[in-house]
This record gives C-alpha cells, structure tokens and sequence, in this order.
C-alpha cells in the first residue's frame, strides 16, 4: 500500500514527463549534434566539434538578434498599454457584457494566423486610409509608408500576440476582492494610488505572464516579418528559414537556434528576477 | 524512476534514429526507370499555385473520366524551389516520395535532384504524346540533354512587370535603380533570375559570368536594400502589391500577368532580354504508381488538353500544336512568343564552379535577402 503510495506521483508525472523526453529532450539532442557537425550540404554533414558554427551564427547575424529582441520588446510593451485598459474595463467594468466582450477578444483566433496577417497588408497599404490618417498626423512623412517597415511587422506582432496579453491580465483582475480597493478609499488614498499601491500589485502575476506570453514566441516570430516586412526587417526566424531551406547550412541553422534559445533564456531569467518571481508565484513577501 | 523512464525512451529513440550518421549528402539509391502499368487508383501530384484550372470540367475531371477508377490528389503545395526541396530532401534520401507520384520543379533544381540520385528515368516509348509533341526547342536543354528525367510543365520568362500610368518608362533592368521610384519596386527571392537580369543590363553575358561578376552584382543589390530603393524580396506575393499599387514595377513572371487584377500592369520585356525557364514534371524515387504520372504527362502533352491549360494559365506552353485547337493562343505573346521577342533571352544559368563556389554565391545573396 504505501509502495503503491510512493508511485503515484511518479505516475501522474508520466504523461508530461514522455512528452518532455520525446519531443523536447531528444530533438535538443540531435539539434546539438548537429551543430556540432562540419562540412556541406552535398557532401553531407560529417559528425565533428565544430564550435565555429556558433561563432559564425552569431558573428554573421547579430543585426537581426538586436532586431528581434527590439521589435518583441516594442511589441510586447505596446500589448502590455492597450491591453491592461481593456482587461480592466472586461473585468470590472463591463458588467454583462462582460462575455460578449471577451469573446470578442477570442473571436479573431477563429480565423488563422496567416489570413489574419496578409489581411493586415490590405489595411496598411500605401493609399489606405489608415496610413492617409498617419500621414496627416504627420506620424508618417508625406511620402512615406507603414507597409513593409519595422513598423508593420512591430503592429502584426502586437495584434497577433495581443490576446496572449489580455486573457492573463483579464483573469488576475477578475479575480480581485474589490473590498480591497474599497478599504483603499476609505483609507483616504487617491484613485491614482489604490490603483498603483492596491490593484497592480494583485494583478502583478497576470502582467508577469502575459509579458512572458507575448515576448517569447513574438522574439521567435518569423510570419509577421516575412509578410509585413520589407528589406532590412528580417528577424531571427526569417534567417534561420533562410539557413535552413534556402542555403541548407544545416549546422548554422541548428547553431542559431540554440543560441536564441540561450538569449531568450537569459532575457527572462533576468526579467523575472527584476519583475519579481514572487510576484509571479503569488507570494506577498517579496512585494513588501 | 523517472530518470530510468527518460533513459528508456531516449535509448529507444537513439536507436530508431541511428545518430551518428551523415546527414544529407545524397542517396545510395540505384537509378530507377519509372514502370508504366494499368492506370489506376489514386495518383498524388505536387505543383505551383495557379498552374491549372481546377473547376468545373477541368484537366483532372477529364483525365479521372479517361482513366475510370483513377483518383488525381491535386496540391497546390510548392511555392519555391528550395523551400519545397528542403521539406521533402529527408524523405527522398530515405527514397521516399511522401507518397507524391509526380512533382514539378525548376530546370535548376530537376538537375539537383537528378544529381543526388532522387529522380526516376523516363522512357519515352510510355509517353508518346511527349515524343511527339514537345516542342523542338526544349529537347534538349543543357541540364538534361536527353530530356531523361524531366518533361516541361510549362516554360516562362522572367522579365518586368510595371505599371504603365505611374513608371510609364521603366524598360530596362537598370531603370529599377532610378531614385524616382525609391520604395517601389521589388525583385524576387530567386537569386537565379535576378541576378542574370542584371548582369544582362550591365552587359555580361550571363552564360559566361564568372563567380566575382555574380557577387559583385550582390553587392549592387545590397546597396539598393542599403539606400533604401529596394522595398521587398518576394515570392510571386507582388501579385498583391502590383494589384494595390504598392509597386510600380519589379522583377517578375510572364504568366502572373493573368493574375494581376489592374489594367495598368503589363509584362514589359528587359530592352537587354528576359531570363527563360521551363518548370518540369519529374518522378521522385519511391513514387507510388508511376503508370499514373506516365499517363498524365502523355496526357497533358495531347494538344487539345494543353490548350485548355494554357488558355488559363498563360506561361510559354512547350507544347506543339495547341494554336490549331484555340488560334487565339497564337496571337497571346506571352503563350507563344515570337523568336524576335526572345531574341535576346538567356537560359536560366547557375552559378559557376564547384559546389562550394555555388554555396558561397547562394550564401551571399541570401544574406542580401535575409537583412
């Protein structure tokens, strides 16, 4: 019985820990040898320590590494302003309406990824009347364009990562005790400060994940560049395409990838420990 | 436990991989011909967006009905040459076809492929319409002199696409570069079809170039990316951008004319000529019923089916005879064109030299693409 007892996390950890193995341990595995492994794509690609394979992933691309930590990080900021405003309005303010809201949220989600990107062609066309309304605006010169720029790709990734951000942000909110930004009040506090000193800090974890959410496939992201872009907009993504179906340099390519994967790691290494783990893991302490 | 759980699966994958070994670098396979039969059962061909009328009464309907019991699996699954190779490469090493009985492809990458040992021989005696009917010009390209593993689909030029109201001027490879039009045209991402069209406006034969009078043409490209002047590389994705006038001109193919929806788009031919090329049917190694991809090239090479199929596409047919089926088909230049129109043509080249001198020229270009 108590053998028996002992096995069943083990058990329960099972089917996540197969799937872990299969799919992520074991392509890790293989991508890393292959990294490793000198020579030509006609001549194959023999088994080797070629380190310079990341020297040169690194060396030749780092234009695009600072384009892409940019371009996600813009995006994921511009995410973060428009979707906090409206989580809390869905959340607290949107009585019932609150579901129609939502699901006007999800709504896009019901068309693909893809139509939704090229349908944004249509909408920032040079004669279109949005980027007409920019350029009176003066925030696009008389002459100039949004369609494949930095900018285009930077709105395709904040609309097609948005939701990522708002669903997060919306649960924490929704969740909150609204006694608490009551006693805030009654405890002569502003609007200004019951909302930084009460509500933000409760919604803390929902801004941490949804950050996360949004940054992570966002710096991966190579669709939005490839459709929205034009020249000397590529991101990472877009060269390891190139690296891997057009010049079939596999070992660079597979070099890349770890070493994005290595750069994504540290970025939010480094953010969760600036915005708080414990924010993220709920744990009122470290707030203090 | 787990630990033992994880090494019991990463055993059982390692062996059913075999790490270890060359990756890429060709197959072992032994040269096939491709076996004709009874036609019959399901048939699964890859080829190009828009390269045939698939409605009502289309080619397919009408080979299905000559063929009773034959299923054609049509896909519209290749966008680009090397795209597509790197996606099916791992299969056709292992001398699989993905289950595909016919794919078409660009001379250049027909010979690749024929190169790595992924291609079956053909037999002409199983396709006599293709013996009878392919044109004279296209029988023996320098890529496959016998015509032994590849049969044209359709041919094209690479040339202008321009919209006559806003750069009513532009004729020549080189009126791209004029600042007028900074931001507004686009070349393609095959670096074999632009980088000709420039040598030729500089006025190097691009049969003779060297590998420096490619790489010193990507450097000319790269200042265009650097100035600005050069909005997109593109796939045949400038059909939407010509279409909304987002380009006055790029580099482009002859039968995407038919797909622009703007009167002022015209196919305008280089004053220094045009690139040709021919998108070939091949048989990949381990095609499944290969008596049905004999039957459907000798079918679409009957002049009374190709000229349904040109009339809708549009590219150069390398067919005989399908202006006595549809005498509207002789007066379309961009399906028959005139030997004084291509007069000054090029045949598609690669890149001279070795291997790594290909790969050095591809890596450089790719890099321009890739900014």
């Amino acid at each position: 019985m108590t053998a028996r007892r002992r096995l069943v996390p083990y058990g329960l950890l099972a089917p996540g820990a197969i799937w872990l193995a299969l799919f992520f341990v074991i392509p890790m595995y293989f991508m890393g040898e292959l990294a490793l492994r000198s020579g030509t794509f006609t001549e194959g690609f023999q088994p080797a320590f070629e380190v310079s394979n990341f020297s040169d992933a690194l060396s030749g691309n780092t234009d695009q590494f600072v384009r892409s930590f940019v371009y996600a990080g813009t995006a994921t900021l511009i995410a973060l302003l428009i979707a906090y405003p409206l989580s809390y309005a869905i959340a607290l303010r949107a009585g019932r309406f609150k579901l129609l809201l939502l699901f006007a949220v999800v709504a896009p989600f019901f068309t693909t990824y893809l139509i939704r990107t090229i349908a944004w062609k249509t909408i920032l066309s040079d004669d279109s009347p949005a980027v007409s309304v920019l350029q009176f605006l003066h925030l696009v010169p008389e002459d100039g364009r949004v369609l494949a720029t930095g900018a285009a790709v930077i709105a395709g990734l904040t609309y097609n990562f948005l939701p990522f951000m708002i669903l997060p942000i919306y649960a924490s909110l929704d969740r909150i005790d609204t006694s608490l930004i009551e006693a805030g009040k009654d405890l002569y506090a502003s609007s200004t400060q019951t909302f930084l000193r009460v509500t933000l800090p409760i919604t803390a974890p929902g801004i941490v994940a949804g950050v996360l959410l949004t940054f992570i496939p966002a710096v991966g992201d190579y669709v939005n560049a490839e459709i929205l872009g034009g020249t000397g907009t590529a991101m990472i993504g877009n060269v390891i395409q190139s690296l891997y179906l057009e010049q079939r340099n596999y070992p660079e390519a597979a070099a890349l990838s770890f070493i994005m994967m290595l750069a994504i790691l540290a970025v939010v290494l480094v953010y969760l420990r600036v915005a708080g783990s414990g924010a993220f893991m709920g744990d009122d302490e470290e707030r203090s | 436990m787990l630990v033992a759980l994880f090494a019991l699966v990463a055993a059982v994958a390692l062996a059913a991989c075999g790490g270890g070994d060359t990756v890429g670098g060709g197959s072992d396979n032994e040269v096939e011909t491709a076996q004709p039969g009874p036609v019959e059962g399901e048939f699964n061909i890859s080829n190009w967006v828009g390269y045939i009328d698939k409605g009502e009464g289309s080619t397919i309907e009408e080979f299905e009905a000559k063929y009773p019991g034959t299923t054609v699996n049509y896909s519209e699954d290749i966008n680009d040459n090397s795209d597509f190779f790197g996606k099916i490469q791992p299969l056709l090493d292992q001398g699989e076809s993905g289950g595909r009985s016919m794919f078409v492809v660009t001379d250049w990458m027909a010979k690749q492929m024929n190169d790595l040992g992924y291609l079956q021989q053909i037999d002409y005696a199983d396709v006599p319409n293709v013996d009878a009917n392919l044109k004279e010009s296209l029988r023996s390209p320098a890529f496959d002199p016998d015509r032994s593993f590849s049969i044209p689909w359709q041919s094209g030029m690479t040339g202008l696409l321009v919209n006559k109201r806003l750069a009513p001027d532009v004729t020549n490879i080189n009126d791209l570069f004029d600042p007028q039009y900074k931001g507004k045209v686009t070349v393609l991402t095959e670096m074999r079809d632009v980088i000709p069209l420039m040598m030729k406006a500089d006025g190097i034969d691009p049969e003779d170039a060297t590998k420096e009078d490619w790489l010193e043409q990507i450097d000319q490209l790269q200042e265009a990316v650097d100035s600005g002047q050069l909005r997109r590389f593109t796939g045949n994705d400038y059909i939407q951008d010509l279409t909304n006038e987002n380009v006055v001109a790029v580099i482009g193919w002859s039968g995407d004319i038919a797909l622009v929806e703007n009167d002022d788009v015209e196919f305008v031919m280089p004053e220094d000529g045009c690139i040709l090329w021919s998108d070939n049917m091949v048989i990949p190694v381990g095609a499944p019923n290969t008596a049905a991809a004999l039957a459907w090239a000798d079918f679409v090479y009957d002049p009374k089916v190709q000229a349904d199929i040109s009339d809708y596409v549009r590219y150069v047919s390398p067919v005989e005879g399908i202006e006595e089926v549809n005498p509207s088909l002789a007066e379309d230049e961009l399906v028959n064109p005139p030997e004084d129109f291509t007069a000054d043509c090029s045949t598609q080249p690669n890149p001279p030299g070795s291997a790594e001198d290909v790969q050095e020229v591809t890596e450089s270009f790719q890099a321009v693409v890739t900014q």
